[in-house]
């Protein structure tokens, strides 16, 4: 999904100011492409539904020190994106390389006949984190490495392998 | 005969690959093939539709933001009712011999006059308006301004020469009725 939008820099300086009709139209421009990304992310929905309410309060709370550089939905994806890392960083016990682990989740099995989205749902959240934030919100390594208080080698490996486990699914799944 | 990796893949994607990847992806079809599965994952990633959420959260954060607007308010009207005390305190001082008339006649008047402004504020009811977003901006400018001033006030109430004090209350009323004209006018022109 590409985000392509442009809030009225009024509209920016009128939430800026506390106007709270002004603040609900940057959640309204804003709550789908953040909750996409942070779903995209995290596995579970409820968790995507609290960091895109955190995210929000977040941006009301400091829309004062966004000084307009660079692109306001740079600066509120860098929230949500914040967001979403240390939630996976706080709950890392559930994190799990597959949910083939979870014996007896319908439609889980190896040989489902999957396709990408269900691939992506099977990588652990902290692969498919640096898998979007990488190939679809255009990140760099250096960028996801700071994000994630991770190397940069860290990053570049966890795409490669990511990218390897997408491709045997999908061809398991393609096989059956 | 050895193959690309995805790591050699996903350099050559990035434009970092060696050159032994560069050399080999362009003799070997098997690669050549990987490579361009790999080109369109990615472009069916990005075209993944975007999931909506499935509650309206805005509610919640907008209830949030009243609150700690709430407290804020709360704490600046304490911090204004300290300011009164302290200002009845220097009255108290002012009323000793050493300091001119003129000067207690002025900071006086000043104090009064900011009194008489902080009731007139109260009178309006400030939280249940909608502002638009010019006077929303010259009220958070005005606050910000007071506040900062009320802070130089209570540094310097002990310290300060009556001169600076009759001059800074006298900015601090000057704000004040700036303050209490964006609401009157704002009041008068929505008729509330």
């Amino acid at each position: 999904m590409t985000v392509a939008l442009a809030v009225p820099d009024v509209i920016v300086a009128r939430a800026q100011a506390g106007d709270e009709a002004a603040l609900e139209t940057l959640y309204r421009a804003f709550e789908t492409p953040v909750y996409n990304l942070v779903r995209r992310i995290l596995r579970r929905p409820e968790d995507a539904e609290d960091v895109l309410q955190e995210t929000f309060l977040e941006v009301v709370r400091s829309i004062k020190q966004y000084r307009g550089e660079g692109y306001l939905w740079g600066w509120i994806r860098r929230i949500a994106t914040t967001k979403a890392l240390m939630r996976i960083r706080r709950e890392s016990v559930r994190e799990t390389e597959s949910m083939d682990e979870e014996p007896g989740k319908p439609g889980m099995h190896v040989g489902a006949n999957l396709d990408l989205e269900r691939a992506m749902e099977r990588l652990s959240e902290t692969s498919r984190a640096v898998v979007w934030l990488h190939d679809v919100e255009g990140f760099t390594h250096e960028e996801i490495a700071e994000q994630m208080g991770k190397t940069v080698s860290f990053s570049k490996s966890q795409l490669a392998r990511a990218h390897a486990r997408l491709r045997r699914m999908l061809d398991e799944g393609a096989h059956t | 005969m050895m193959h690309c990796t995805m790591e050699d893949l996903g350099a050559l994607r990035a434009g970092e690959a060696s050159v032994w990847a560069r050399r080999h992806i362009t003799t070997c079809a098997q690669c050549q093939a990987e490579l361009e599965l790999l080109y369109q994952r990615v472009a069916q990633l990005k075209a993944l539709p975007a999931l909506r959420p499935p509650r309206d959260r805005w509610p919640v954060v907008k209830a949030a933001l009243r609150a700690e607007r709430s407290r804020r308010r709360r704490s600046w009207g304490a911090w204004t009712g300290s300011l009164a005390l302290a200002a009845t305190i220097a009255a108290v001082l002012l009323m000793r011999p050493t300091k001119t008339n003129t000067a207690y006649a002025e900071l006086s008047q000043a104090k009064q006059q900011s009194a008489t402004l902080e009731d007139s504020l109260k009178q309006v009811d400030t939280d249940g308006r909608v502002l638009s977003g010019h006077a929303a901006a010259a009220v958070a400018d005005l606050e910000d301004r007071i506040s900062v001033l009320d802070g130089t006030l209570a540094q310097q109430a002990e310290s300060a020469q009556d001169a600076e004090l009759v001059k800074l209350w006298q900015e601090r009323v000057g704000l004040m009725r700036e303050l209490v004209n964006v609401h009157v006018t704002r009041a008068r022109y929505v008729g509330l």
